[in-house]
């Protein structure tokens, strides 16, 4: 361990803590009430329910999965845990409104890999999840988080385990609903690593100056190691305000930043969007922002303008332009791998859109080109750290060249838990491939799509196929023959289904998609394109390509290539795109996206379907835009 | 006493949240159906909770399904003599 790091992992910190009592984890309720834990209450809160969990005869690397909505509950049961050497697993809550049977089935696809002995959850959780913890065979019983509360049992040890920094110290699954779950495997080492690199390398935090406010997720990488596991191990104070009440007041995260003076926040792309909308002038004016020195975005992709308003909305509030402070990561790499500087504000590349997709290159093109593609810079990587763009044979490309981003460093997991053939194909030959689409400029991290089909909707990751799977069940629409994306929207990505059909009634059938998706995935799905048996490019084998479909959608041309040439219907395009843009376009932007939209439809059917779907989708930015 | 429509005060919470326009809810209409997304979802409770200076429990909302199962969560957790229809 070189000598920089005060802890040597998450175990020493919270030893360590003994007679803190003074700094430590404020926790709101719903109704605002507020719990203070100091390090030393969290240390010996860790100790008492370790004791517990031994008692129940776990073990150093057993796993234990978690289903702890309450912050205040989770913070010590997981940080017991990890002092007991036992490896939690923590899981999100069945969703409100949701469907709880497919909340059951991923809650038990990760159990089944994961093979936890217990899982800990709240009383009043118990019944929710009974039906689906009784399909899991490893788990022994269920230990509810008020048991964990009652006195030391006698006779069971309280001291910390003895781990090295290749122990496990927890499981990290990914957030969404993906068909497969892996874990990613968070080592003691990789944790302190990534701990030092966000909280001294890139926040360059101090102990007595910086407060943390987070309402994210606690069973969610940024939330985990970025606001509970980074900040105790540089014994940096955190405000944590429950999810559920962000989610259902956005404002509460900003006033609550005011009130508790907080320094340091994080939240992906669609929190800003949502910061904004609900914003109310007259709560507006009691806030202080002035103190804010980082405003951190990452999880998902980062939409420039989306930023602009948030500054600009905020400023009044003594928001400063360089508080900003966009970056990129994911779980496979502990968390973070990098940030812009502390003193930038935010910054963005604009690249010629054709280039791009062509070639492959990113070339610098003026921000009032009209085929322009812009990328927020997600800043450098860290000391000891190596981000590179690799082509698809694993050759290093050099400077806007866009490839794969590939990572390299002591923030690096192990692999995916019990999945050594993905382990490969992703941790293989020392260096950690992304499956995001990006190019360097100068050391700077420009991330521009991904490999993997990935859809990320409002932070949370889901698997094109499992979304493929539900439409391709619908009656009219063939095995194989649908294909579901993103593309980048307002606030978040939105979901596209593109699918072969020789339907009569294609009004119903999107109805049918967009039906069957939501309540299977509780998504949204924004747009439904239906197009003509064997008119979407396949691969050698046969199978539907979504990358091409995508770039096809996000061209104009999907459905269409090969069966339609431009020829004369050029002219009735030009025709429809000042019709619609007198109609319609009345704010300079808004034109500005209708004629994008008009360009990137130029080879569909005729003119009037054209203006139809010109004057729907700006409709809809209006409405958006409305809101 | 107090009267509740939770047809009614459903269709304006979703249109609030999400610029949505219901029409033709029953008490048999399964929520998850209605196409909102699940942020959306979460303002929703928020809003009948706001309306009704109420606290509506997640373990309760887990299993929810229908109108009539949010209009039995709406009735357990309303003051004495509130009236939920739908």
């Amino acid at each position: 361990m070189p000598n920089i790091y005060r802890f040597s992992n998450l175990i020493h910190a919270l030893d360590e803590s003994k007679g803190l009592t003074e700094s430590g984890y404020t926790f709101l309720d719903r109704d605002q009430q507020e719990t203070f834990m100091s390090w030393d209450t969290l240390r010996q809160e860790a100790m008492r329910r370790a004791a517990h969990f031994r008692k129940y005869g776990l073990n150093k690397g057993d796993r234990l999965a978690m289903v702890v909505p309450d912050g205040e509950d989770f913070v010590p049961t997981f940080l017991a845990a990890v002092w007991a050497g036992l490896v939690p697993v923590p899981m999100y809550p069945p969703l409100s409104l949701g469907k709880l049977d497919s909340y059951l089935d991923t809650f038990v696809a990760i159990c089944s890999r994961a093979e936890p002995l217990y899982l800990v959850t709240p009383g009043k959780l118990q019944q929710v999840l009974w039906s689906g913890a009784a399909k899991v065979k490893s788990l022994k019983g269920i230990i509810t988080t008020e048991e964990l509360k009652e006195p030391a049992p006698a006779g069971a040890s309280q001291d910390p385990a003895q781990v090295t920094d290749d122990d496990l110290c927890f499981l990290q699954f990914t957030s969404g609903s993906t068909s497969t779950p892996k874990g990613v495997e968070v080592t003691h080492g990789s944790l302190r690593a990534n701990a030092w690199a966000i909280m001294r390398d890139g926040l360059q935090s101090e102990e007595g100056r910086d407060r943390g406010v987070s309402w994210l997720p606690l069973y969610h990488d940024m939330g985990l190691i970025g606001f509970v596991i980074s900040p105790l191990m540089h014994r940096i104070p955190v405000t944590f305000i429950p999810t559920m009440s962000f989610v259902r007041g956005a404002n509460i995260w900003l006033e609550t930043i005011s009130r508790h003076k907080g320094t340091i926040t994080f939240a992906p792309n669609f929190a800003y969007a949502l910061a904004v909308k609900r914003a109310k002038p007259e709560r507006m004016k009691e806030w202080d922002l002035s103190q804010m020195r980082v405003f951190g975005c990452g999880a998902e992709p980062i939409n420039a303008q989306v930023m602009r308003t948030f500054v600009d909305t905020f400023k009044s509030c003594g928001l400063k332009p360089e508080a900003l402070l966009p970056c990129y990561g994911m779980a496979e790499a502990t968390l973070a791998i990098s940030f812009i500087g502390l003193d930038q504000t935010l910054s963005t590349d604009v690249i010629d859109s054709d280039r791009y997709q062509t070639d492959h290159a990113a070339e610098a093109v003026h921000v009032d080109s009209k085929k322009k593609l812009e990328f927020v810079c997600c800043g450098k990587t860290f000391p000891d750290h190596e981000v590179g763009v690799f082509d698809e044979k694993g050759t290093r490309l050099k400077d806007r060249q866009v490839g794969e981003l590939w990572v390299k460093g002591p923030s690096v997991c192990r692999g995916y838990y019990k999945d050594p053939q993905t382990t490969e194909r992703t941790f293989g030959g020392g260096w950690l491939r992304t499956g995001d689409l990006g190019y360097l400029v100068d050391g700077n991290v420009y991330v521009s799509g991904r490999k993997k089909d990935l859809i990320i909707v409002n932070g949370r990751n889901y698997d094109p196929q499992r979304i493929e799977w539900i439409v391709d069940d619908l009656p009219e629409v063939r095995k194989g023959s649908s294909v579901a994306f993103s593309r980048p929207g307002a606030s978040s990505e939105e979901l596209v289904v593109v699918v072969e059909t020789r339907t009569q009634n294609p009004d119903a059938l999107k109805e049918r998609v967009s039906q069957a998706v939501t309540e299977q995935m509780q998504l949204t799905v924004a747009d439904v394109v239906l197009c003509e048996v064997g008119s979407l490019p396949k691969t050698s084998s046969g199978k539907l390509q979504r990358a091409k479909t995508r770039q096809q959608y996000l061209d104009g041309t999907v459905g269409k290539e090969g069966t339609r040439t431009l020829g004369g219907n050029a002219e009735k395009v030009t025709l429809a795109k000042h019709v619609a843009l007198s109609l319609l376009g009345r704010g300079k932007k808004r034109a500005q996206r209708l004629v994008e939209h008009s360009l990137s439809i130029r080879s569909m059917g005729d003119a009037v379907s054209k203006l139809k779907l010109a004057s729907e989708y700006m409709q809809s930015r209006m409405k958006r835009a409305r809101r | 006493m107090a009267q509740v429509n939770i047809i009614h005060m459903f269709e304006q919470a979703a249109h609030e949240v999400s610029g949505k326009k219901l029409t033709g809810l029953t008490k048999d209409t399964v929520i998850a159906k209605l196409g909102l997304d699940s942020v959306a979802i979460m303002e929703l409770v928020a809003h009948f909770e706001e309306k009704l200076n109420v606290r509506l429990p997640d373990e309760d909302l887990a299993k929810v399904q229908t109108i009539a199962d949010l209009a039995q969560v709406v009735k357990n957790r309303a003051p004495k003599g509130t009236e939920v229809t739908w």
